[in-house]
């Protein structure tokens, strides 16, 4: 076969792939954030900027600043559990630490949906942690630890931690045993260690992991409707209610710009601090 | 120093019972004599048994397996040719292609879950199991492509060199030299591609029609109305199957780590 | 490779290409049990491809966003017929093929959204209604105004649906629930977010669950939820506020260039008759509209005050009416009350 013929068969794939897959539908998208819609589901093919500047209304604002809320303290909650963990972990043998992660990943390896249906299970009121908090009469009433902002963040974080854990374990199995020992040698307290030598070369994977847990915690409307009850909402449910209820795509669309350019904001920064792409989807 | 120990051996008790709790309780009521998933009243096999009678249930593991063991062959052959192509030869646009590519990994899920809702009505496709493959090998190619590259970057150039100074023809040495030594690459993007596909609930919600129901979108189905015991006996074999098989690949793992 | 190949394309075969007789069903969720389904695929050997919605707006957007031909059979109420019969999206009866017609109640025929049910025939009647666990609410609950006593913080639970919820804001201020005066729903609005403190959650698919297990204690929800959280849970009563409350009748219809409408009358006429109708009804108790039934009904469904609707209550039942355009005002209130 001609070298030619054989470059032609191996590189179509990628290019019918990059262009059919990932840049005809995100121009779509950006094109119909652009039309009006008609009051029951239709497109009406005029340009408009309505669309934007609905983004700007009172009532959707709040939801903006809610989800990234949500999506903060569900990245810094991940943060402040991977952290200990994973230093506890690269404290341990080679082989202890090779199992250890090994059995990280087996509850992600489940239907995420039925472990969420494990924490109905777990939080509602006759559920197996209140009735143990009655019994060793901790607690007089049952707690209310679902349908509100403490059931949603537990699932977020159950949901996105394992996007924290791994960046920051390679980054933290990446730093050099010597230096730390040097500097517990020369004295260095605990928090200056942390701060001085592991904070600064984990850096790119935390922040890789930030971007994997912030991002997906801004579009992800299913934990919000099984955990939050259906009263709160966040970027996720607002684009799915616009082309699954409301019938308003075109608003839908321009939401989903938004979280488009929030994104891409949030992969400059990370490659500006010296984070390498491929990194992101090593999982 | 050992209080150090004992706190580190703290810690990850904490994260692990943290991340193993819900999965204990769903395996513990698949063994309950009560469908309600409230209280532990004797233990029962019914709902293994039980399984095999509930049509819906066995359709939708029926589906999520199709869905993910194609969408994975497909990906894995797209994302294993593209990767060595875009290392091999250069061509106009090829940067934005490279960084094109990371959209799927980064964008929120529900972004590319309607933009492809939207091509596909815009194109009049039938919503159904062909768009749910499509959609799941939209989203499992860039993991591939960056699996086999990482292996590709570490490949003795030299090999590839050897090979046709030996004579064989650029796609022999392709089929030959270059996949058996990128295997390991191709095979833990094969491996992220397939869980990603099994578990995929938000792309799947928006690509899913008729007839094309997956076990994650049956579970958020009845997820309010009540998951039945005999949901909870399924995702428990399924759990031993991949305990199974995380266990051999450790103890493969293991052995080369001794060997080094 | 090859092989890979060859199981590859085998895999894809058997998975598109289905020549077997099917039908696409896209129903609300809890409406029909499983072993009806199974019943008729058993008896005719149709496939049936069940999907589920849990509200009318999502099954226009369901219907809408599908290229058509993907779904057959629909259960819409009756202000979404009148909305899909006016957008074309329906496909005109053809009554000769119905042999179980006859049963129907003609009390449920022929009305204004559809005049002689060219495009739809009725499947079940619903209402809302307002089931309150006695044991834990001691205070007599009559009016939507009793809601929002401070005390019931976190005890309420709601349908996840905007027509509905508020309509119901609209009742309480003593407004017409389908209005669509800016002023009037304003006031509503604020009706709603008085009432948020006391929410405990929208759920549409299941809010009976919350009462069974004691989750919450008050809810607002269709009646036959109501009706099975009392079988469950003595304490539960279910009132008809004096205000008046949503109705609601679900019909069949069948969507335009259906590709499998004959398999669509099979499952209408099945459904029609009597003893399928009350198996159904045994399991969703909704209020039937199938006289035949009636005459075989247990005495569990007709003592029990919301599933079987006395006719006299039934008279302050108000339908949800197609408002057009201004859908938009209800859409940006809902947004902002979640």
């Amino acid at each position: 076969m001609k070298n030619k013929t054989l470059r032609f068969i191996f590189l179509t794939p990628v290019i019918i792939y990059t262009f059919c897959l990932i840049v005809l539908p995100l121009l779509y998208i950006l094109t119909i954030s652009f039309f009006k819609s008609d009051f029951y589901g239709g497109m009406i093919y005029d340009f408009t900027l309505e669309n934007y500047k609905e983004l700007f209304n009172f009532v959707y604002l709040r939801i903006f600043v809610n989800s990234i809320l949500i999506a903060l303290v569900t990245t810094l909650i991940c943060i402040l559990i991977s952290y200990p963990f994973v230093l506890a972990i690269s404290h341990k043998s080679k082989k202890i630490q090779q199992i250890i992660m090994t059995l990280v990943m087996v509850p992600f390896l489940t239907n995420s949906l039925i472990r969420m249906y494990g924490w109905i299970v777990l939080l509602r009121k006759s559920g197996a942690i209140n009735e143990l908090l009655l019994n060793f009469n901790i607690i007089d009433n049952p707690l209310s630890l679902m349908y509100n902002n403490i059931g949603i963040i537990i699932g977020m974080v159950y949901t996105f931690i394992p996007f924290m854990i791994l960046p920051l374990y390679n980054s933290v199995s990446n730093i050099d045993k010597y230096t730390l020992e040097a500097a517990s040698d020369l004295g260095a307290s605990k928090i200056k260690r942390f701060l001085n030598i592991i904070l600064p070369q984990t850096l790119s994977g935390l922040f890789n992991g930030a971007i994997m847990v912030f991002t997906p915690a801004l579009g992800c409307f299913f934990i919000i409707d099984i955990l939050g009850g259906g009263k709160v909402m966040i970027l996720g449910n607002l684009i799915k209610n616009q082309f699954l209820t409301a019938r308003n795509w075109p608003f839908g669309a321009a939401i989903s710009v938004f979280l488009i350019l929030l994104t891409t904001i949030l992969i400059l920064i990370y490659k500006k601090i010296g984070g390498k792409m491929d990194d992101l989807g090593g999982i | 120093m050992k209080n150090n120990k004992i706190i580190d051996n703290l810690c990850i008790f904490l994260v692990f019972s943290f991340l193993f709790l819900p999965i204990l309780v769903i395996i513990l009521f698949s063994f309950n004599t009560s469908s309600l998933n409230i209280v532990f009243e004797g233990f029962t096999f019914d709902w293994y048994k039980e399984l095999f009678n509930n049509k819906t249930l066995l359709e939708a593991l029926y589906n999520t397996l199709i869905v993910a063991f194609v969408s994975t062959i497909i990906s894995t052959i797209i994302g294993t040719i593209s990767a060595y192509a875009l290392k091999k030869y250069n061509f106009p646009f090829k940067n934005i292609i490279l960084e094109l590519l990371y959209i799927p990994i980064v964008i929120p899920e529900i972004v590319l879950g309607i933009s492809l809702l939207a091509i596909y009505t815009l194109f009049k496709l039938e919503l159904g199991l062909f768009t749910l493959i499509l959609a799941h090998i939209c989203f499992s190619i860039p993991f591939v492509i960056i699996n086999v590259r990482s292996v590709l970057d570490n490949m003795d150039p030299n090999i590839e060199k050897a090979a046709s100074d030996l004579g064989a023809s650029k796609l022999k040495t392709f089929f030959y030299v270059v996949i058996p030594t990128i295997l390991p690459g191709i095979l833990s993007g094969a491996q992220l591609a397939l869980t990603l596909s099994l578990d995929d609930v938000v792309i799947s919600y928006f690509t899913a029609g008729p007839g094309s129901n997956t076990l994650p979108l049956h579970v958020y189905s009845i997820i309010k109305t009540g998951v039945t015991p005999d949901v909870n006996a399924l995702i428990t074999i399924m759990l031993l199957f991949v305990f199974v098989i995380l266990t051999i690949s450790t103890i493969i793992n293991l052995k080369r780590l001794r060997r080094m | 490779m090859k092989k890979f190949l060859i199981i590859l394309f085998v895999i894809l075969c058997t998975g598109c290409n289905n020549n077997q007789e099917q039908l696409n069903i896209l129903n609300w969720s809890s409406y029909i049990p499983d072993s009806v389904i199974r019943n008729f695929e058993k008896e005719t050997g149709i496939k049936v491809n069940y999907s589920t919605y849990s509200s009318n707006e999502e099954l226009l957007a369901k219907v809408s966003n599908a290229k058509e031909g993907t779904y057959d059979l629909i259960f819409p109420s009756d202000y979404m017929i009148e909305i899909m019969k006016n957008r074309g999206l329906l496909e005109k009866l053809d009554k000769s093929k119905l042999t179980n017609i006859n049963n129907l109640n003609s009390n449920y025929l022929n009305l204004d959204y559809d005049l002689n049910n060219e495009y739809s025939l009725p499947f079940i009647a619903a209402s809302t209604v307002i089931s309150v666990n006695k044991e834990k609410i001691k205070d007599e609950i009559v009016s939507y105004n009793d809601l929002l006593n401070s005390d019931y913080k976190d005890e309420i639970v709601l349908i996840d649906d905007q027509r509905i919820i508020i309509g119901m804001a609209l009742l309480a201020n003593g407004f017409d629930m389908n209005s669509t005066n800016k002023d009037e729903l304003e006031i509503a609005e604020d009706w709603l977010l008085k009432l948020k403190p006391n929410l405990k959650a929208y759920d549409s698919d299941s809010p009976k669950n919350f009462l069974i297990f004691e989750e919450a204690s008050i809810a607002v929800l269709w009646n036959a939820e109501g009706a099975i959280a009392k079988e469950e849970n003595d304490n539960i009563e279910n009132i008809f506020p004096k205000e008046g409350f949503a109705l609601s009748i679900d019909n069949f219809a069948i969507l335009k260039n259906s590709n499998n409408q004959d398999e669509a009358y099979k499952f209408i006429d099945y459904i029609l008759r009597p003893e399928i109708m009350k198996e159904i009804i045994n399991s969703y108790p909704y209020k039937n509209v199938n006289k035949e039934t009636d005459k075989m009904l247990d005495d569990n469904y007709l003592n029990n005050d919301a599933a079987n609707i006395s006719d006299e209550t039934l008279k302050n039942g108000i339908f949800v009416k197609n408002i057009g355009e201004n859908i938009k005002l209800y859409d940006r209130i809902w947004a902002n009350i979640k």
